[in-house]
């Protein structure tokens, strides 16, 4: 539970990252795994089936489309940045091939359909066998050193996030001894060791988001053993208008009275509500570095043309930098863009 | 053709889409605007949403169905009710009701697996999902708004039934009826033949096994109604009376969500009958239905003869005016997305544009105001 903010977090092999759909976690994850390629390492950016979003990102990055499947392809040109995203059936194989030695074998008895229905109906093998492959992720090796690091996972909405998480320790009241054992000891040292891993929050300055990231942060701390990382904040915007000059509003509201100027009401209406969003945004922000004790990093949302491999990685280097940077958050400032 | 034809002519609208985007928002809104027209409507909520509750004025929101006091809105003329789909809850209540046997229900309850998985989300929330639509279906509304999980689960509400159906059919769940002793593995050798029994010694062992004979023994006692409301619900799903309503905002994540859940639908033979783009624009135009892509300045003129060069009232303008340029073209950037995604739309899907709201919604009027903009007719695009 005790965050290690002064780690930085391209050392774990394996980095896990969960928030609310649409709180642009996947472009976070691959904003890090761009830095980490660019810092020498061997990104592998792991999605858990279904949404194709990874796949978008990188198409908007690089102008080549790439399929993401079950094993890992290069997603970017210079082959520094792979992806996969994982499949059901095939991580099922995945897991018989890991238990009974022989893949032929594995493939026979994952395509009896009588067992495919099984697989799908029973509860828990598709977390297995995901965690599993994250596992089989983690200890390949190439010419003796490991293959991937660090393993980028895009953790589905919290709900199944906190199910994949809880899945070692619920098997572990299930199995005293048997087959699964060894896997689940695996799993839960790998899951559970703050030098290899480190789950990381991700969320957007709104007051839903936040409260449930608030809620995720008491579970995750009361259930679960697996080590925190750092807390995203994606979107933030940049203050609408500067602090020195918001005291003239008044005045301006009173010109476009007395002048009856309608336009200019108008205008002072959107401002006062660009200040008020602000205000909100600061309240949160505060919230949650009141009530989260990780390494917070405020993050801007990336313009349109910043959706290159440049900008992604000059996100991933503020993420980078600000989840190392605790416990005061710096706002990212515009400027710095240019 | 709007909204209100849908709110009107439809008996189930399925609200479905990406997370984050004010899904559920949008479907008590939806089911509000028809409770106001006059129809007996139930909004199923599937987020514990508290501050859907504080909206509708509920002190909470959970498996139980509570009357919305809609009378406070001028006008309303028919009822609505609230619920919440509460996977752990529902399930129990499930299980309540098809064991008589208060020894056997508490050895169903007890089980590790069966906790396990009412627990989880997913496959088992599609279970519930599918057998709570069939309860409310029968419950004599008008209308019935169902809100779903994210993306990706909201196809497993059209799946799951089926996977249960196809994997009861097979036979699979026979093999584990419990019996006691070794006779559970003869039984696997028998029937399921060596290669399954071995494999589920690999897989399992035999703690895990007897869990799940438990477990299927659980499915083998649903199995006589089981197939029957999975495959009822499954026809209602796909009947003229029900509607599919995708939500999403107009941010490029979210609309390529909502496009992989637009082809799942319609790959399972669902028709989306309404495009909804939820918080797509920043009104800046009199007309709030105008989505202003391109903003000269225009504050900065005002300046001009009063004040001088250098004053902070003069910057402070300029900066207004540099807002309201970097609204137009986020407005420009999201009504782009929108074009393109609605483009590959059926022609008969609607498409709805809603603003980005000044204040955040939390009452009940404000909820009926989301709902009037959803069902205005008139939908008006800048050039």
């Amino acid at each position: 539970m005790d965050p290690e903010p002064l780690r930085p977090l391209l050392d774990r092999r394996l980095l896990l990252f969960t928030g609310k759909g649409g709180v642009g976690k996947s472009t976070v994850v691959a904003a890090l795994a761009v830095e980490a390629a660019a810092r020498g390492l061997h990104p592998l950016i792991v999605e858990l089936g279904h949404r194709a979003t990874m796949q978008g990102i990188f198409a908007d990055a690089t102008g080549v489309r790439v399929d993401i499947g079950h094993e890992p392809v290069p997603v970017t040109v210079d082959r520094t940045v792979w992806a996969a995203n994982l499949d059901l059936e095939a991580a099922i194989v995945d897991y018989l091939a890991d238990q009974v030695r022989l893949r032929s074998v594995a493939r026979a008895i994952a395509s009896n359909r009588a067992l495919q229905g099984l697989f799908r109906a029973a509860p828990a093998v598709r977390e297995i066998v995901t965690l599993n492959k994250l596992r089989l992720f983690e200890r390949a090796s190439t010419r003796g050193r490991p293959t991937w690091g660090p393993i980028l996972v895009d953790l589905d909405a919290t709900g199944h996030a906190l199910m994949l998480l809880e899945m070692p320790r619920m098997l572990d009241e299930l199995l005293a001894d048997g087959p699964l054992r060894g896997l689940i000891d695996a799993l839960t040292g790998l899951f559970t060791d703050p030098t290899r891993t480190l789950l990381s929050l991700v969320t957007l300055p709104g007051e839903i988001p936040v409260q449930e990231t608030l809620e995720l942060y008491q579970r995750l701390g009361g259930e679960h053993r697996v080590p925190l990382g750092a807390l995203f904040v994606n979107d933030v915007p940049p203050p609408a208008i500067a602090g020195e000059l918001r005291p003239h509003l008044p005045e301006l509201a009173a010109l476009a009275d007395h002048a009856n100027l309608p336009d200019l009401a108008a205008d002072l209406q959107l401002a006062e509500q660009a200040i008020a969003r602000d205000e909100q945004v600061l309240t949160l922000v505060a919230r949650l570095q009141r009530e989260i004790d990780l390494p917070l990093a405020l993050l801007p949302r990336l313009l349109p043309h910043e959706h290159d491999l440049a900008g992604l990685q000059r996100l991933g280097r503020a993420a980078l930098v600000a989840s190392a940077r605790s416990p005061s958050p710096v706002r990212w400032d515009m400027q710095e863009r240019a | 053709m709007s909204l209100t034809d849908l709110l009107q002519d439809k008996s189930l609208l399925v609200c479905v889409g990406p997370g984050g985007v004010g899904k559920t928002t949008v479907a008590a809104a939806l089911a509000l605007q028809a409770a106001r027209a006059g129809r007996r409507t139930l909004v199923l909520t599937i987020d514990p949403a508290r501050r859907l509750a504080a909206m509708l004025g509920l002190d909470g929101l959970d498996d139980a169905v509570r009357p919305v006091a809609i009378d406070t809105l001028p006008g309303a003329r028919g009822h609505l009710d609230a619920a919440m789909l509460d996977t752990s809850a529902s399930y129990d209540a499930l299980i309540h009701r098809i064991t008589s046997d208060p020894a056997h229900r508490q050895r169903i309850l007890g089980n590790r697996l069966y906790r396990v998985m009412s627990r989880s989300f997913g496959a088992a929330h599609a279970y519930v999902a599918m057998e709570r639509l069939h309860d409310v279906l029968g419950a004599g509304y008008d209308l019935v708004v169902l809100d779903t999980p994210p993306t990706r689960n909201a196809l497993d509400i059209l799946d799951a039934p089926n996977r249960l159906a196809t994997f009861l059919e097979d036979g699979v769940a026979k093999w584990f009826v419990p019996t006691p002793g070794p006779g559970l593995r003869r039984r696997l050798l028998a029937r399921g033949g060596a290669a399954a029994s071995k494999l589920l010694g690999k897989l399992a062992g035999d703690a895990l096994v007897h869990e799940l004979g438990e477990f299927f023994a659980v499915f083998m006692s649903l199995r006589e109604g089981f197939q029957q409301r999975a495959e009822a619900v499954q026809r209602v799903l796909r009947a003229d009376s029900s509607g599919f309503v995708l939500v999403s905002s107009a941010l490029a994540p979210n609309l390529a969500d909502a496009r992989f859940l637009h082809d799942g639908l319609v790959a399972r033979g669902i028709r989306i009958d309404a495009a909804v783009f939820n918080r797509a624009y920043t009104p800046l135009s009199d007309d709030p239905e105008e989505i202003v892509t391109v903003a000269a300045p225009r504050a900065l003129a005002h300046a001009d003869g009063r004040f001088v060069a250098g004053d902070p009232r003069r910057r402070l303008l300029a900066q207004i005016d540099a807002l309201r340029a970097a609204a137009a073209a986020d407005n420009q950037i999201a009504a782009r997305a929108v074009d393109r995604f609605a483009r590959e739309l059926e022609q008969t899907c609607l498409k709805v544009q809603v603003p980005t709201f000044a204040r955040e919604l939390r009452d009940l009027p404000a909820l009926a105001q989301l709902g009037d903009r959803l069902c205005a007719d008139r939908r008006r695009r800048a050039a």
